[in-house]
């Protein structure tokens, strides 16, 4: 064979690699469970006839890809960034595996779209603190709390996440800013307790903090353990376990310096 | 049961639990065109336990059937969104998840941490126990409500799964 055409072909081979290990890392990192990655980058690569072998972990992805004669023709391990939710991205990759297949997309358009993805806005500031608040206060209504119970969680749920958010800016541990946002939260939905104002069944105080709540790491976690993803599921399930323990420390701090 | 059947209780159950899984999908940064889909699912699923819970089922099983419910219910309105089922039933069933049941748990193990010659001591032993283990039981089962379709489906991808049957 021609030397060029070799150099090409084996150019193109580790930039498709490259680029499933993107895809890859970043759904790992945006909250994908452990089958929908193997399934994308499966996808994707079967568009450009690879066969694509993956150890998934939490903090790194190895690849391998095999050509149609079965030879292995890449293997590369990459680390995954830090991980924060974001729905976005899930979304956008899994329309654009389908579009790599029906419209026949090369690497480089793959990139452009992946690059457009990560640059896509979060929903401005204010607006996140205020749904959240709603959230809080919709919580403390299904938990049968009053309309004053429900204003103080609005206020607990609005300044416990803009603590968390703060403390992620200034690079706590995930755990330590998950701790200081619930012990936030709970002093100030505790205030509704310790004035009198809110119920007898200290509502505020108890719904406060529900914001926290690790779902994705918790759901994750069993559809892993079903799908046969076990290490990963049991992965996802103690870290989901020590947030919702962070959130119960905090919750703790607010009671001992209350005294309730 | 001291739990009336209430239409208007239910329907305020309805919207708040909307609200509730709306606050986790800005939290999530779900694209926009999902918000309305989310909103009303987190209403059925809080809609659904409620309504469970008034006709006499036990917690774990009205939080199962809801999870299910959803579960079924987030695949056309994937289709319908273009979305991946997973961005909409995540903040979808977040409304579920026992917090106040969680909390007594931990009062509980902190009072069972203290003095053993209390006379209480037995009935907050029991109490947590029982607390704890709803909780245990409550997650597991909402977790599992959520994929039971994709079980029965045996698919990779709901796109797979035709909605309407097609005549050939």
């Amino acid at each position: 064979m021609d030397e060029s055409i070799t150099t090409l072909k084996s150019d193109t081979i580790s930039r498709c690699g490259t680029i499933l290990l993107r895809v890859a890392t970043l759904l790992m990192s945006t909250g994908a469970n452990t089958g929908r990655i193997r399934t994308t980058v499966n996808r994707i690569a079967g568009a450009f006839e690879y066969q694509a072998d993956m150890h998934i972990s939490q903090r790194v992805i190895t690849l391998t890809l095999f050509d149609d004669q079965d030879n292995a023709v890449f293997s590369s391990l990459k680390k995954t960034p830090p991980h924060i939710v974001n729905f976005s991205i899930i979304s956008g990759i899994s329309r654009m595996s389908w579009r790599v297949i029906e419209e026949n997309w090369s690497p480089d358009e793959i990139e452009t779209e992946l690059n457009r993805l990560s640059a896509l806005p979060h929903y401005p500031r204010l607006a996140i603190l205020t749904f959240v608040g709603f959230a809080g206060a919709g919580f403390c209504r299904l938990a049968d709390g009053s309309i004053i119970d429900m204003l103080f969680v609005f206020l607990a749920s609005f300044s416990g996440l803009f603590i968390r958010q703060e403390a992620v800016k200034a690079n706590f541990n995930p755990y330590l800013c998950v701790y200081f946002a619930s012990s936030v939260a709970a002093l100030v939905a505790g205030l509704a307790v310790k004035t009198g104002l809110g119920d007898a069944g200290n509502h505020a105080f108890v719904t406060s903090v529900l914001f926290l709540i690790p779902g994705v790491p918790l759901i994750n976690s069993i559809s892993d353990i079903v799908d046969g993803n076990i290490q990963n599921g049991i992965t996802r399930g103690v870290n989901g376990l020590i947030f919702s323990f962070s959130i119960a420390l905090g919750v703790l701090t607010a009671t001992l310096i209350y005294g309730f | 049961m001291d739990f009336k059947m209430d239409w208007i209780t239910l329907s305020s159950k309805f919207i708040w639990g909307g609200v509730a899984a709306l606050g986790f999908a800005a939290l999530f940064n779900v694209p926009r065109r999902t918000l309305l889909t989310i909103f009303l699912l987190g209403g059925i699923v809080v809609f659904t336990k409620f309504l469970l819970l008034g006709l006499g089922f036990s917690i774990v099983m009205a939080c199962l059937c809801g999870a299910a419910l959803i579960g079924f219910l987030s695949i056309p309105f994937a289709h319908f969104v273009h979305t991946p089922p997973l961005i909409i039933y995540i903040p979808g069933i977040i409304p579920m998840i026992p917090g106040i049941l969680a909390y007594r748990m931990m009062l509980g193990l902190i009072k069972l941490a203290g003095d053993t010659k209390a006379p209480d001591y037995n009935q907050v032993l029991a109490e947590t126990v029982n607390n704890g283990i709803k909780v245990l039981f409550i997650l597991v089962s909402i977790s599992v409500g959520v994929i039971v379709p994709m079980l029965i489906m045996r698919k990779e991808s709901v796109k797979n799964i035709k909605i309407i049957k097609k005549k050939s």
